[in-house]
């Protein structure tokens, strides 16, 4: 048997690049002889080879067809057409397009792409469909998905880097000034409700009047200038700018040093496929707060505080609260590490993974 | 196959409603002042925690006079100058008080300094004290009311002494009983120690101990380990050896190999020699003028003949067709012609006298004909050679042959070439009538024989 694994750009520490070569890795400890097949790579050493050639290396009928469905890309839908072996759909999630319009025309455009692709992936009557959330799967499923053949499996990540690392101490010593940190991770686009959380944070030096910080880690967007600058006037609108550290691009090191000073992750992310960054938080200890959007709910379990509305205060208090009652805050951040093992370690992803490829094997 | 989510927790189910009603009264109240992280506050004279109170400004004389020495001070620089004190200004009133001044003087002092008149705190029952210990500062009269008030207050400071040494002697005696208990626990922890150090001895020597063991058992294995690599070295050294010995073998069969390769070279050269000296021979054997004569007057009247079974302008195709004579007597009595031979030297003359023969070896080019494709097939019976050679004639003719179809086998007498004609005529009608042909009947004369049958 041979596995291909098809997807358009492969990228080093993006979360589908983590979980494509996640699963090539485990594909070949069972023995089978897989590649990965791309438009382009970036920064990776494994090797890739062009998509055109993936049905020449895996499409007979004892082969495996594996599409890391993420953003439109009519390519790979011809090649699973043509397949004869076994085929699953990994589906990630696309963000609607209308979060982006009014601020980048090709954000939107793209969006629309992927999106439109969605019926079609689900109407090719693939033997799997495999979402990374229920949120996903059920999405796949109201598409016209068969859900006898849809599964959930959390994406594979690489926290155990993360936990395994020196943390960047100079990062950790400045943010360990005395202040409460408030902490988000993500990328700065207009579906991870930076506008809300800025709102949450003021409520929450207005209401119970903390020496905190709000800490804001994540790639912003050249084409998505209209929106970090709609965040920078509400922080100047509430008179918070001393108060909010930018962290862009961090590194592995900042990004944990992040984590481990902060007292609590806060998300009012309005739309998630998964949301690594919540994993990360319970996995390092750090007690999360949400609102409970699309997928964050079913992510977080019982491993965080989730709302269901956007309320700035209800989230306020959450954070006040994990900062008054050291109960609480302990109790918070166990249930957060149990959630971890439990559900999104290594060994667990690997477990369920082997689950569902016992059924093509 | 999907998984649901956590069912809740009613521990965390009761404090979410706790901050839900902690949220709604937050709402409600007004702002609190916003307290900076100190990072962002470097220039902030007050940072938080600093015990002062920048609001506050009325005080009664107690608030400020229960500290003694440095706390008093402290307290009054706070209070008074929202403050903390300087290193030159606390020293300062540190050895005021140390001479005897009055803390009132020194609370009043700091109260109406320029600094305190800006801040204005009020401080009740202190202006008269402070003018009074001020009014003593007066010379002789000063010292006249000073002394009065000492004589008018001397009941009270006796008094006040009597209770100070009881409350001293009382002191005293819990010193003394503090000093005791000290002396107790410090013959305790004395002896801790002791057991403490006798401990440590006897672990550093468990450690001294386990060290030599470990640096034994590492000697061990690191013998091991330089045994195992003297005999990885010696495989690795009869590894190469034998990988020598296989590469020779490699070489040697690889020569063996071409040098086959090249003797098989030869061999089908030779025997495209020989088969080139064949077709040669054969097309050098002669043919008088009366043979010559013959073949003419029967290939006629075969022709004709199966022109009358076939109609003119039908396609034949003709097996073994030499230097073409056959094929044009076809052509003469109106049929289509198309023929196959497989020695080139007889092609090679029917194209110098004008007529088209394929080369090639004729029953191959029978075996690609479709099934049922042919309309009349003409063979020579020189192709009869041998058992095998019947047998794929008759089959692929019955084959490729359309129902109805004529086959003629041409039984020739004279000699076309060298080889010896197994099959008569007649041997020829019993074959194809064992072969599934119909109507099989045999025309001779003129030195030949046609045998013709047609398909069922």
């Amino acid at each position: 048997m041979k596995a291909a694994i098809l997807l358009p750009v492969l990228a080093d520490r993006d979360a589908v690049g983590n979980d494509v070569l996640a699963m090539a890795g485990l594909l070949r400890e069972r023995g089978i002889d897989t590649r990965i097949f791309c438009d382009q790579a970036l920064g990776v050493a494994e090797p890739t080879y062009p998509p055109n050639k993936a049905l020449d290396f895996a499409g007979g009928p004892a082969d495996l067809m594996l599409y890391e469905f993420s953003v439109g890309w009519p390519v790979a839908l011809d090649i699973l057409r043509r397949a004869r072996g076994y085929r699953i759909v990994r589906y990630q999630n696309i963000t609607p397009p209308e979060f982006f319009a009014g601020y980048s025309a090709a954000h939107v455009a793209a969006c629309e792409r992927g999106r439109a692709e969605i019926p079609q992936v689900a109407r090719l009557d693939c033997e799997l469909y495999l979402g990374g959330s229920t949120y996903n799967s059920e999405e796949l499923i109201a598409a016209g998905a068969p859900r006898a053949r849809s599964a959930v499996l959390a994406p594979f990540h690489r926290i155990d880097d993360l936990l395994t690392i020196e943390a960047d101490l100079p990062l950790l010593d400045a943010l360990g000034d005395g202040a409460r940190n408030v902490l988000m991770v993500g990328r700065v686009a207009p579906n991870k409700g930076h506008l809300e959380l800025v709102d949450t944070f003021a409520a929450l030096v207005d209401g119970w009047g903390d020496p905190a910080r709000l800490l804001i880690v994540g790639k912003s967007d050249p084409q998505l200038k209209g929106w970090t600058e709609r965040i920078r006037a509400r922080i100047d609108q509430h008179r918070l700018g001393a108060r909010v550290r930018w962290l862009d691009s961090v590194s592995p090191a900042q990004l944990k040093s992040a984590y481990l000073a902060s007292h609590a992750f806060l998300t009012m992310s309005r739309h998630e496929g998964f949301c690594v960054p919540v994993v990360e938080a319970m996995a390092l200890g750090t007690p999360v707060v949400a609102y409970g959007s699309s997928a964050l709910p079913e992510t977080i379990g019982g491993g965080g505080i989730v709302w269901p509305e956007p309320d700035p205060w209800l989230h306020a208090a959450s954070i006040a609260r994990l900062a008054s009652d050291e109960g609480f805050r302990n109790e918070l951040r166990d249930a957060g590490r149990r959630r971890y093992q439990q559900a999104y370690s290594t060994h667990a992803l690997r477990t369920r993974f082997h689950q569902v490829l016992e059924a093509v094997s | 196959m999907l998984v649901s989510t956590d069912s809740p927790d009613p521990w965390l189910e009761r404090i979410k409603a706790e901050i839900r009603d902690e949220a709604a009264a937050a709402r409600q109240r007004t702002p609190l002042p916003r307290i900076e992280p100190r990072v962002a506050t470097t220039a902030d004279p007050a940072p938080a925690g600093s015990g002062i109170e920048p609001a506050r400004l009325d005080y009664v004389i107690a608030d400020l006079t229960g500290a003694d020495y440095g706390a008093f001070i402290d307290h009054a620089f706070r209070s008074l100058l929202k403050r903390e004190p300087d290193p030159a200004g606390a020293g300062e009133h540190l050895r005021r008080l140390i001479e005897g001044a009055p803390k009132a003087e020194i609370l009043g002092d700091l109260r109406w300094s320029g600094e305190g008149r800006r801040i204005g705190a009020r401080v009740r029952g202190l202006l008269p004290r402070y003018l009074l210990a001020k009014f003593a500062r007066v010379p002789v009269l000063g010292f006249v009311v000073d002394w009065g008030l000492a004589l008018a207050g001397l009941p009270v400071l006796m008094r006040h002494q009597r209770a100070m040494d009881t409350v001293n002697a009382a002191r005293f005696s819990d010193l003394r009983t503090l000093q005791r208990d000290c002396q107790t626990r410090f013959a305790g922890h004395e002896a801790a120690q002791q057991a403490l150090a006798s401990a440590q001895q006897a672990l550093v020597a468990e450690l001294q101990r386990g060290s030599a063991q470990f640096e034994q058992q590492l000697a061990q294995l690191q013998q091991r380990a330089d045994a195992l690599a003297r005999t990885i070295e010696a495989e690795a050294q009869a590894s190469t050896g034998e990988l020598t010995q296989l590469r020779h073998e490699v070489h040697a069969t690889h020569h063996w190999l071409a040098s086959l390769q090249q003797a098989l070279a030869a061999l089908d050269e030779a025997t495209a020699q020989a088969q080139a000296r064949e077709d040669a021979l054969a097309a050098a054997v002669g043919e008088d003028v009366a043979a010559q004569a013959q073949r003419s007057e029967r290939q006629r009247a075969w022709s004709a003949l199966l022109a009358t079974r076939l109609g003119t302008g039908t396609r034949v195709l003709d097996l073994g067709s030499g230097a073409g004579t056959w094929l044009r007597a076809l052509a003469a009595a109106g049929l289509v012609a198309d023929g196959v031979e497989a020695n080139a030297q007889l092609v090679a003359r029917a194209r110098q006298d004008g007529t088209t023969v394929a080369l090639g070896a004729p029953l191959d080019a029978l075996t690609r004909c479709a099934d049922a494709g042919v309309a009349a097939l003409t063979v020579s019976a020189s192709l009869l050679d041998g058992r095998e050679a019947v047998t794929r004639l008759l089959d692929e003719a019955r084959r490729a042959l359309a129902p109805g179809a004529w086959l003629l086998l041409r039984v020739e007498d004279e000699p076309q070439h060298y080889r010896v004609r197994l099959l008569d005529a007649r041997s020829c009608a019993a074959l194809l009538a064992a072969a599934g042909f119909v109507a099989a009947e045999v025309v001779a004369g003129h030195g030949g024989s046609a045998v013709l049958a047609r398909q069922p």
